[in-house]
C-alpha cells in the first residue's frame, strides 16, 4: 500500500529503471521527417538575404521554411508575445531561428542547414546590462522605456527612513550568473497532422495545455485542433515551461503533408537556443539595531532577461518580493528594472527569481553579522519571520511558517556546534568554514492568474482505479504522488493504479508544473475527486447489496466492505454494474491567494505576491585550497518546511536534487557569453557537478502542517535552491573571503585569497 | 562510408598506404567530437581498437635500465588496471585516475591522448618527465622519437600521414623516492586540466638530489622548467626553495586564458602547486 | 555487413558504418533505453556494454559492434544469471541494480537511469564490495541533473550487498 506519510517507490521508478518509460526522445514513428532550425549565430543584426535554393536541392530534403511561411502573428511569448518563430528581419540574439528544414535524415538535414545562404548585416551588439541601460543603447525591441521592459518599485514601511534609525547600515553589489538548466533530455518533440486537420503533438513540456494556445497564436492554428501529449520529461527545472520546439515544430508538421516530424535539439542547440535563469545584478542597503534587529532593506535589482521576455518580468517580480529574506523587516524598498539584452533568452528556473537575491539578501545578513559582532546564525533566529507576521514584501503569513524552527533545529546540529573545533583543524594550505542560509520560496502563481487544477479519476471497467494526471512530472515525482493520494482515499494498491500522463484530450487543464504548486494544486482537486469516488462507490455498493445507504461501508484493497454485514464487493462488480460516465469523477481547487495589498505591487498584473512559503535552513561545510582557490563542499545539511511529507523518500529526492543544483549555482555553473556569442557551447563548457563534486546530503524535514494543503503539504521544488549559494557564500564569508559575485570559481577564490592575505599567495608570486 | 578494423598492424599500414584519405581512430574520444564540433561526418577511418599488439603492456629491460612498453591502443582503463603501470610507472597510473571518467578511460587510449598533442593532456607530463619515447611504425619502416620532438605543439605532432604511433617506451624511474601529481580542473571528473603539475624528486638525507618537472594547459605543448629543477637540486623541500623555484616556473610558462581560466590564473597556480610538495606538519610530501 | 549480438540475439544491419551506435541501436533496433543527452561523451545517458564492457555509444560508430556482444539496459536483466531467483511475478526480470535503483529512491527523471544502471552493472561484476567513494568514482561520467547522486550511490550499495548475498 502506497499510504501518506509512508516511504515508497515511486510509481514511475520500475520502468524507468528497465530503460522501457517512453519519452518524447524515444518515439520514432515510421515515415516520419527530422526537422531542424537554422540558427542566425550573430546576436543582433538585420537579415538582408536568406537563399535557401541551394539547401532545397540536398538531396531527402523536403521543405526549407523561412518567415514568409509562418502564417500566423510568428510571436510566441507568456505574457509579452515579443519572440518570432523565424527572424523575418531582425535578429536579437544568437539563437534566434531563422529557417526550418524539413527533411528524410539527420545527415540531410544538417546539409540543408550548412547549404542555407544567410546574410546578416551585424548591428552594435547589447551585452551587459549597463549596454542595455546607456542612454544610447541600441533599442533591442523599440520600447518607448529604451531596454526596459518593466521598472517597478515595491515598498513597505520607510525604508530611507527605516535607515536612518539603524546603528549599522552596509551596502554592496551582488552579482549572479545565468544558468543553464542542463536537463539531460533537451528539448523535442514530435508531431504529425492528421486528415481532418488536427496536429498532434507529443513534446517535452511542463505545459502541454498551454502549449496549444502558444502555437495557435504564432501559426494562426485554433487551439482546439491542438492536441497535445505531454509524457514523463527527461528533466525540466523551468526550461521547458514555455515554447522550445513547440511552434517550429508546428510549423514544419503543417509542411509534411501528413508525415510525422521529430525535431530534436542536440545539447549544443540547447545551450544555444534554450532558456537560462536570468543573469542578475543586485545593489543592496541594509541595515540593523544594536540589539540585533533587522530594520530597514533598500535594494535596486536589474535582471538580464536576454533578447526575449519570456517570464522576466514575473521572475523579477519575485525577486523583489523576497529581497527582504525570511525574516521580520519593518522597513522595505525594493526597485526592480527587467532588462533586455542580447544575450541568450532567459526564462523560468527553479528558484524563479529568488534564487539571485537569496545570494544578496543573506550576503547583507552576514556583513550585518558581522558589523554587529553577532554570531550569524543568532542574528537569523532573531529575525526570523513566524505565523502571523507580516512578511518582508507586507503579506501577513497566516499559513505555516517553519523559518525559525528549520533554524533551531540547525543550530542544535553537530557540525554547527562543533563548527570551530572543525574550522581549525584544518590541514595546510586549507581554510575551512562553516556557512548557513536561510531561505525561502513562493509557491503558486500568485495573484491574477488563477492557480487551478482539475482532477479526474476513473473505476475503470475492469475495477481498476485510473488516475488522469494533468499536470507534467518532469521528474519531480508528481505523478507518482497523485497515484499515492488516490491509493491513500480509495484504500487501493499500486497493482491496482493506473495512471494517465498529460494529454490535452483525455486529461483536463491544470496549469504547468511549476511554481512548486503541482502537487499541491492538482492534488487537493484529486483529493476531492477521489472522495467523490468513494462515496459513489458506497452507494452503488449499497444498491447492489441491498442496504439502505452508503453509509457503513468502508473501502478495502480491490474492493469495499459493508461493514455492519461483513459483505465485500469486488471492484470490478461495481465496475461491470456501472455506467462509464458514472465511474468517473472529476473535481477542481483553486489556490488561495492573499487579498492583502503590497504598496507598488499593481505594477505586476499577473504572478504577485504570494501567500503560501515552503521555508529552508541550509549549512555547509567547505574547504578553500589556499593554492589554487578549489572550494570543496564537505558536508552539506538542509532543514525543510515543506508542511507534512507525504514519501519522505520523494521529498529527499527533490532536496537533494535543489542542493545540487544550487552547488553548481554556487560553485562552477556560469552560461558564459563574449560579446553575445556563447561559450558555454556544451556539457564540457558548461560545468555541471558530477558525483566527485556533491557532498551526501543531509536532508531533515521541519514537518508543518499546511492546513490549506493536501494532507497538510506544501511544495518543495525550488525553496532548496535557494540555500546552497548563500549558505557557501556565507561560509566563504567567514573564513575571511567576502565573495559578490558567483559562482565562486578557484580564479574569484584564489583573488579573494591574495586579497585577503597579501603575504600568502602574492608572496609567491612576487 | 569505410570504417577499417584491422586486426594487425601490418594490415593497419597496408590500409594506410593505400588509403592515403582515412585518418586513424584509436578510442574516438577526441576524433568523433572534433569531427561533431567541426560539422563533419566521419569519412574513411581505420580504427585500431582490433589490433591485438597495440594493445599490450609489457615490462622490458632495455640496454638503459627497465622500461615498460604500451602499445598506442591500449586504453586508459588497460593502464589503471595494470600492475606494471601501477607499480612501476606511478605517475601515469595517477594521471591516467585523473583522466575523464571511467565511461571515457574505457574507450580512451594513451596513443589518441599522445597523438591528440593537446597541452592539456592528462597523460602527457608523466611521459615527458620520465623521458618516455614513442614508437612509429609505416610500411617505410619504423623509427623512435623521444615525446619532446614528437609532440611538436598544440594538437601538432611529427606523425606522417602514412605512420601509426604503434607504442610509448616509458623507462622506470629508479632514483626518485617522491611522485607528485596534481591535476587542478573545474570539477573533480570529467574535467579539463586548467593546470598540472607532474614531479619527480629523488630525496636523499632530506635534500633534493633531482628533481624533473612538468606542467600541463600552461602552454602550447607540455612545459618543462630546467631554471626550477636546478633551484630545487641540493636543496631541502622548505617553503622558501619551492617558493623561489615557483618564481622560476611562473616565469617560463606561457599560458593562454580560454573559457576554463585566465592566463593570470594559470600563471599563478603553475607556481602555487610547487609548494603542494613542502614537507610540512601533518602532511607527507608527494602522497 | 555489421554482424553482433544484441542482447543475446543475432543481428545483422546493413547500415553506414560510420553512423553513431547509439542511432543504429534507437532508430535501426528499437531500443530506446540508451539516451542521448550530449553526444560528446560528457554525459554517460548513453552507455551500454560490448562485450561486457561499458562504451558510450555516442561516441563508439555502428561498424564497432561488427562481432561483439553488445547489451542495452534492455537486456541487462537477462545478462544476470541469478534471475531465476527473483522472477517471481508476471513483470519482466530486474537486475539487482535496476530493482536497487527503484526502491531507494535512484530514479528522478529517468533520463540518467539507463546509463547509470549499465555503468553500476559493470561496476558490481568487478568489484562486489565497493565504498561510496569508488561507487562515485565509478558513475562519474554519469550526469544526472535531478538527484544530486546521494541515492544513486545508496541504491547501488544496496544492489551490492543484494548481489552478493546471492553469490
Amino acid at each position: 500500500m502506497q499510504d501518506i506519510g509512508r516511504r515508497s517507490r515511486r510509481f514511475d521508478a520500475l520502468d524507468k529503471a528497465r530503460g522501457t518509460e517512453q519519452f518524447a526522445t524515444d518515439i520514432y514513428p515510421p515515415d516520419m521527417l527530422w526537422a531542424g532550425a537554422l540558427r542566425a549565430g550573430v546576436p543582433h543584426g538585420i537579415i538582408r538575404r536568406i537563399e535557401t535554393a541551394r539547401a532545397e536541392k540536398v538531396e531527402g530534403v523536403v521543405a526549407v521554411l523561412t518567415r514568409k511561411d509562418v502564417p500566423g502573428t510568428n510571436r510566441q511569448g507568456f505574457v509579452y508575445w515579443d519572440m518570432p518563430v523565424l527572424c523575418g528581419t531582425r535578429v536579437r540574439h544568437a539563437g534566434d531561428a531563422v529557417a526550418l528544414v524539413l527533411a528524410e535524415s539527420r545527415r540531410a538535414l544538417a546539409e540543408a542547414l550548412r547549404a542555407i545562404e544567410m546574410e546578416i548585416e551585424p548591428l552594435p551588439v547589447v551585452d551587459t546590462l549597463d549596454a542595455a541601460l546607456a542612454d544610447d543603447a541600441p533599442n533591442i525591441h523599440g520600447l518607448d522605456t529604451g531596454n526596459v521592459l518593466k521598472a517597478a518599485t515595491i515598498a513597505k514601511g520607510d525604508a530611507e527612513a527605516g535607515l536612518a534609525e539603524c546603528d549599522v547600515v552596509v551596502e554592496e553589489t551582488f552579482y549572479t550568473p545565468a544558468q543553464e538548466h542542463a536537463f539531460i533530455e533537451t528539448e523535442n518533440g514530435v508531431a504529425r497532422i492528421d486528415d481532418d486537420g488536427t496536429l498532434h503533438m507529443t513534446v517535452s513540456t511542463q505545459a502541454p495545455f498551454r502549449d496549444r494556445f502558444e502555437i495557435g497564436r504564432a501559426l494562426g492554428l485554433d487551439p482546439s485542433r491542438i492536441h497535445v501529449t505531454g509524457p514523463y520529461l527527461g528533466g525540466g527545472f523551468g526550461g521547458k515551461d514555455g515554447a522550445t520546439v513547440q511552434c517550429l515544430l508546428a510549423l514544419a508538421a503543417m509542411h509534411a503533408k501528413g508525415r510525422p516530424v521529430k525535431m530534436w535539439w542536440n545539447r549544443e542547440e540547447s545551450m544555444l537556443a534554450g532558456y537560462k535563469r536570468h543573469a542578475a545584478r543586485m545593489r543592496f542597503t541594509a541595515g540593523a539595531k544594536r540589539d540585533g534587529t533587522l530594520h530597514a532593506v533598500r535594494c535596486e535589482l536589474d535582471y538580464d532577461t536576454g533578447a526575449y521576455a519570456h517570464l522576466g518580468v514575473e521572475i523579477m517580480a519575485l525577486g523583489m518580493e523576497h529581497s527582504g529574506g525570511p525574516y521580520r523587516l519593518p522597513h522595505l524598498e525594493a526597485k526592480g528594472r527587467c532588462v533586455y539584452t542580447n544575450n541568450p533568452v532567459a526564462g523560468a528556473f527553479r528558484g524563479f527569481g529568488v534564487a539571485q537575491v537569496s545570494f544578496a539578501f543573506e550576503g547583507m545578513m552576514d556583513r550585518l553579522a558581522h558589523a554587529l559582532g553577532m554570531d550569524p546564525l543568532k542574528f537569523r533566529l532573531r529575525n526570523a519571520i513566524t505565523r502571523g507576521e507580516r512578511n518582508c514584501a507586507g503579506v501577513t503569513m497566516t499559513t505555516s511558517t517553519g523559518m525559525e524552527e528549520c533554524l533551531l533545529r540547525l543550530r542544535d546540529h553537530p557540525h554547527w556546534k562543533s563548527r570551530e573545533a572543525w574550522r581549525a583543524d584544518a590541514p595546510p594550505f586549507t581554510r575551512r568554514a562553516v556557512g548557513v542560509a536561510a531561505v525561502f520560496n513562493g509557491m503558486g502563481y500568485g495573484r491574477g492568474l488563477a492557480d487551478y487544477a482539475v482532477a479526474k479519476v476513473r473505476l475503470t471497467g475492469s475495477g481498476r482505479i485510473r488516475v488522469y494526471n494533468g499536470v507534467s512530472d518532469m521528474g519531480q515525482g508528481n505523478a507518482s504522488t497523485f497515484v499515492q493520494m488516490a491509493g491513500e482515499i480509495l484504500c487501493q494498491p499500486e497493482s491496482v493504479m493506473e495512471l494517465v500522463q498529460p494529454d490535452t484530450d483525455r486529461t483536463h487543464p491544470s496549469g504547468s508544473a511549476a511554481a512548486g504548486r503541482t502537487t499541491y494544486t492538482y492534488g487537493k482537486a484529486l483529493i476531492k475527486a477521489c472522495e467523490t469516488l468513494r462515496d459513489k462507490l458506497f452507494n452503488r455498493a449499497a444498491l447492489m447489496l441491498f442496504v439502505d445507504d452508503g453509509s457503513g461501508f468502508a473501502m478495502i484493497p480491490g474492493g469495499v466492505r459493508h461493514l455492519p454485514t461483513g459483505r465485500d464487493l469486488p471492484l470490478a462488480a461495481l465496475a461491470a454494474m456501472m455506467h462509464p460516465d458514472d465511474r468517473i469523477s472529476m473535481a477542481e481547487h483553486l489556490m488561495p491567494v492573499t487579498p492583502e495589498p503590497v504598496r507598488g505591487g499593481e505594477a505586476f498584473t499577473l504572478g504577485f505576491p504570494h501567500l503560501l512559503f515552503p521555508y529552508a535552513a541550509h549549512l555547509a561545510r567547505i574547504e578553500v585550497d589556499e593554492l589554487t582557490g578549489r572550494v570543496a563542499v564537505l558536508d552539506y545539511v538542509a532543514f525543510t518546511d515543506g508542511g507534512r511529507v507525504l514519501n519522505p523518500q520523494n521529498f529527499e529526492q527533490q532536496v537533494h536534487g535543489s542542493v545540487a543544483q544550487g552547488l553548481g549555482y554556487a560553485l562552477t555553473e556560469d552560461v558564459l557569453t563574449e560579446a553575445g556569442v556563447l561559450r558555454s557551447t556544451d556539457l564540457c563548457t558548461y560545468v555541471i557537478p558530477t558525483s566527485l563534486d556533491l557532498p551526501d546530503i543531509e536532508s531533515h524535514a521541519v514537518e508543518t502542517i499546511e492546513h490549506t494543503g493536501p494532507f497538510g503539504m506544501k511544495g518543495i521544488g525550488e525553496v532548496g535552491l535557494n540555500g546552497p549559494l548563500p549558505a557557501v557564500a556565507s561560509a566563504l564569508y567567514s573564513a575571511g573571503l567576502p565573495m559578490t559575485r558567483a559562482p565562486f570559481t578557484f580564479g574569484r577564490v584564489l583573488a579573494a585569497l591574495e586579497d585577503d592575505q597579501p603575504g600568502t599567495g602574492s608572496e609567491a608570486a612576487s | 562510408m569505410p570504417l577499417f578494423l584491422p586486426t594487425d598492424l601490418s594490415e593497419t599500414l597496408a590500409l594506410l598506404a593505400d588509403h592515403p584519405e582515412a585518418r586513424i581512430m584509436a578510442g574516438g574520444t577526441d576524433l568523433l567530437v572534433r569531427l561533431r564540433a567541426a560539422g563533419r561526418t566521419p569519412g574513411t577511418l581505420v580504427c585500431l581498437e582490433r589490433v591485438a599488439e597495440l594493445g599490450r603492456i609489457e615490462a622490458l629491460e632495455t640496454a638503459t635500465g627497465p622500461a615498460v612498453r604500451i602499445g598506442a591502443a591500449a586504453t586508459i582503463t588497460d593502464l589503471l588496471r595494470s600492475d606494471t603501470v601501477r607499480q612501476r610507472l606511478p605517475l601515469l597510473h595517477r594521471a591516467a585516475s585523473a583522466f575523464a571518467a571511467p565511461t571515457v578511460r574505457n574507450a580512451a587510449t594513451i596513443g589518441g591522448n599522445i597523438c591528440t598533442a593537446s597541452p592539456a593532456a592528462d597523460t602527457l607530463p608523466a611521459l615527458h618527465v620520465m623521458n618516455a619515447s614513442v614508437e612509429l611504425a609505416s610500411r617505410r619502416g619504423a623509427r623512435i622519437l623521444p615525446m619532446p620532438h614528437f609532440v611538436t605543439g598544440p594538437g601538432r605532432t611529427a606523425l606522417e600521414p602514412d605512420e601509426v604511433l604503434t607504442g610509448v617506451v616509458v623507462p622506470v624511474p629508479r632514483i626518485f623516492t617522491i611522485h607528485h601529481f596534481e591535476k587542478v580542473g573545474q570539477r573533480q571528473a570529467m574535467a579539463i586540466a586548467v593546470v598540472s603539475l607532474t614531479a619527480m624528486l629523488a630525496v636523499e638525507d632530506g635534500r633534493i638530489r633531482d628533481a624533473r618537472l612538468a606542467w600541463g594547459s600552461v602552454g602550447p605543448t607540455i612545459v618543462r622548467c630546467p631554471e626550477a629543477e636546478a633551484i630545487l637540486r641540493g636543496s631541502r623541500l622548505t617553503l622558501t626553495a619551492l617558493t623561489e623555484a615557483a618564481r622560476a616556473a611562473r616565469r617560463a610558462v606561457a599560458p593562454i586564458s580560454d573559457v576554463r581560466a585566465t592566463a593570470d590564473y594559470r600563471r599563478q597556480v603553475a607556481g602555487n602547486l610547487l609548494l603542494r610538495l613542502a614537507d610540512l606538519p601533518g602532511r607527507k610530501p608527494g602522497s | 555487413m555489421i554482424v553482433f549480438t544484441l542482447n543475446g540475439i543475432g543481428q545483422r544491419l546493413d547500415v553506414d558504418p560510420t553512423l553513431r551506435a547509439l542511432d543504429v541501436l534507437r532508430e535501426h533496433c528499437g531500443l530506446t533505453g540508451p539516451k542521448e543527452g550530449c553526444g560528446t561523451g560528457e554525459c554517460g545517458a548513453c552507455a551500454i556494454w560490448m562485450d561486457g564492457v561499458t562504451r558510450l555509444s555516442c561516441l563508439t560508430l555502428a561498424g564497432q559492434l561488427h562481432g561483439r556482444a553488445v547489451t542495452t539496459i534492455e537486456g541487462l536483466a537477462d545478462s544476470w544469471d541469478e534471475n531465476e531467483a527473483t522472477d517471481t511475478t508476471d513483470q519482466p526480470p530486474l537486475h539487482p541494480v535496476q530493482t536497487a535503483l527503484a526502491e531507494r529512491g535512484g530514479v528522478q527523471c529517468g533520463y540518467c537511469t539507463p546509463g547509470m544502471t549499465m555503468v553500476a552493472a559493470e561496476l558490481l561484476r568487478r568489484e562486489p564490495n565497493p565504498d561510496r567513494a569508488a561507487i562515485r568514482e565509478a558513475v562519474s561520467g554519469n550526469l544526472c541533473r535531478c538527484t544530486g547522486y546521494h541515492k544513486i550511490v545508496d541504491s547501488i550499495e544496496d544492489a551490492a550487498e543484494t548481489m552478493r548475498k546471492k553469490r
